[in-house]
């Protein structure tokens, strides 16, 4: 039955909301000696989407972009991208895919310019196309002064900055991009998002797997959380963080001490958990989607003539999520990993 | 793009940082003339007087081809220096086959060896003489060949070790053992007088090959051998460097992945 199962999803491209996968693991596992880095991974990816690959460091998200650019190979189970098979044709998986590697990978010796010429050349980029890309993406991440500087002598955020630049240039179908921001300031932090947005929509597939939970909020239309090598959960990050029961917080100031009544008809709201009263005329509710229920509160309120002085919404982050399903926070995931 | 392109962007790739090794370069070149200079002329004063000479011009023949040796090797080394840097990873990641990847770095390792030992056989050949351009230049083919063949041996024991500790280790030994059980620095008829089993290792060893066409292609070999080619030595290198470069690849193409070394 099994090998029916997995040549079936060998096969199939589109699944059921006819979007297309350009990468759909199949049981995808690595094992380094006892350590299970990836634990039967199986996902989806839709093409034109940013997949957010998240987790703490030793997580597994390397390891997994490692296996799906064919860099590494499996244990058991493989990966279909953009039509092949990594075990099968990993020559023909490579020409879609293009890394940003977590560490810069810069041929350590060289300067800025002499690694991302080469790096277009390999590509397969024309002469005048190279040229022209290589200048443009030096110049937009603020490296064009520093191109003829020994890549040894580069401080961390600049050599991450010309990283980042190899797959910027090459703008592969499938972008692998491993802690994009790592070392990076917060100026340069906004300006490579916003090129991870660009290469999207030039029509590139991204991966990006980070442990900046923030990071993947912003960017990603959907993300994975891996921990231990597996993955634990997986979907937008609205509907993670709706997942959580109570996730969202309402605090809301009232002129006036609440009666029963306006509680009661507040308990009564599906969406609504819990209310704690803070102080008479403070109230902390906790709810599901916020955006929805918000006016629903204050209409009652103002019905049940309980004027508002204040009110502050907060939504879950991914960190809560996170939370919500390891029971662990990041670093204390991180802390546990590093430790077995 | 064309699979050639890619295999000679890969060579582009290993010359060019070859060339950013100044240092070693200019330490090969004092260790070649420290050689020559010290112990060549002295060890030829222990040979009979009317030998001297004659020996002397097969030693530094013989020191030609341990460079050229240890400079094809050198290779090996270049991948764990990447290995540790990382780099491995990422050539391993780009969408040039694993073969290409493979072919061109034997070729630029056999290229760049020929480019540090260029000028020493330049200064071989102004001390030896030069008796035949033909016979040179059919034992340069041949030692172009031998260059890429050590360094492909060089990638695929390193890609095989994947520790640099272990590598050095096993290349020290492998340089003992190899180097002396060879015609480098002395003749067969000596390592067969002194035992069989030496001659019979000495016999079949590639740099033996290296050695014998290299100073069959001065004309040095005259003195010793009446052989009008070394077709044995030839056909040696040939198999030495289809051995290491195209089946070693089917070796590698199975191993070579990113990670584990150490």
């Amino acid at each position: 039955m099994r090998p029916f199962i997995i040549f079936v999803l060998k096969n199939l491209q589109i699944n059921e909301g006819m979007l297309v996968s350009i990468i759909r693991t199949i049981d995808l596992t690595k094992r380094f000696e006892n350590l299970v880095a990836v634990d039967r991974l199986n996902l989806s990816i839709e093409d034109g989407e940013i997949f957010g690959l998240l987790g703490p460091n030793g997580a597994g998200k390397t390891t997994a972009v490692l296996m799906l650019s064919t860099v590494i190979k499996p244990t058991n189970g493989t990966a279909i991208v953009g039509g092949y098979d990594i075990r099968k044709d990993p020559n023909d998986v490579r020409k879609l895919i293009g890394i940003c590697f977590q560490e810069p990978k810069l041929l350590w010796v060289g300067t800025p310019w002499d690694v991302l010429n080469w790096h277009a050349k390999v590509c397969g980029l024309s002469t005048q196309e190279r040229k022209r890309r290589v200048k443009q993406v030096l110049e937009d991440v603020n490296m064009w002064d520093y191109r003829r500087k020994k890549v040894h002598g580069l401080s961390g955020g600049m050599k991450k900055r010309v990283e980042v630049a190899k797959i910027l240039i090459q703008r592969p179908k499938i972008a692998f991009i491993d802690e994009p921001t790592a070392q990076i300031d917060v100026v340069g932090k906004h300006k490579i998002w916003n090129m991870i947005r660009k290469l999207r929509d030039e029509g590139s597939t991204i991966i990006l797997a980070t442990n900046e939970l923030f990071e993947a909020d912003l960017l990603s239309d959907r993300v994975g959380i891996m921990h231990k090598g597996k993955m634990l959960v997986c979907d937008t990050p609205k509907t993670l963080k709706d997942s959580i029961l109570g996730g969202d917080i309402v605090d809301v100031h009232l002129e006036k001490e609440v009666n029963g009544n306006a509680m009661k008809e507040l308990k009564s709201f599906r969406e609504v958990v819990d209310v704690v009263i803070l102080k008479p005329n403070d109230l902390r509710i906790h709810l599901n989607k916020v955006e929805e229920v918000v006016p629903k509160i204050v209409n009652l309120f103002l019905k049940n003539g309980f004027p508002i002085s204040s009110i502050r919404m907060s939504e879950p982050s991914l960190d809560d999520v996170f939370v919500h399903y390891t029971g662990l926070t990041i670093e204390e995931a991180e802390q546990e990993i590093t430790s077995r | 793009m064309k699979e050639t392109k890619k295999l000679l962007l890969v060579v582009e790739r290993d010359l060019r940082m070859f060339l950013q090794y100044k240092f070693i370069i200019i330490m090969r070149a004092i260790w070649f003339a420290a050689q020559v200079a010290f112990f060549g002329l002295i060890a030829s004063r222990m040979v009979v007087p009317e030998l001297a000479d004659i020996y002397f011009e097969f030693y530094v023949a013989g020191v030609v081809i341990m460079m050229l040796y240890s400079a094809s090797v050198f290779i090996g080394y270049d991948i764990f220096e990447e290995a540790e840097h990382g780099v491995f990873e990422y050539l391993l990641s780009l969408p040039v086959s694993r073969k290409e990847l493979v072919l061109g770095r034997s070729i630029g390792g056999g290229i760049r060896s020929f480019i540090l030992v260029g000028p020493i056989i330049a200064i071989a050949l102004f001390v030896i003489g030069l008796a035949n351009p033909l016979n040179l230049l059919i034992a340069f083919s041949a030692l172009f060949l031998f260059a890429f063949g050590v360094s492909g041996m060089s990638i695929t024991i390193a890609v095989m070790l994947k520790s640099g500790d272990r590598f050095d280790i096993f290349m020290g030994v492998l340089n003992a053992l190899i180097v002396r059980l060879s015609t480098t620095m002395y003749p067969q008829v000596f390592v067969q007088d002194a035992s069989k089993v030496y001659a019979a290792f000495s016999e079949f060893n590639p740099l033996t090959f290296a050695s014998d066409l290299f100073r069959w292609g001065t004309g040095i070999e005259r003195y010793l051998t009446m052989d009008p080619m070394p077709l044995a030595a030839i056909i040696g290198i040939v198999i030495f460097f289809f051995t290491f470069t195209f089946v070693g690849v089917t070796i590698y193409e199975k191993r070579l992945e990113g990670g584990g070394w150490q």
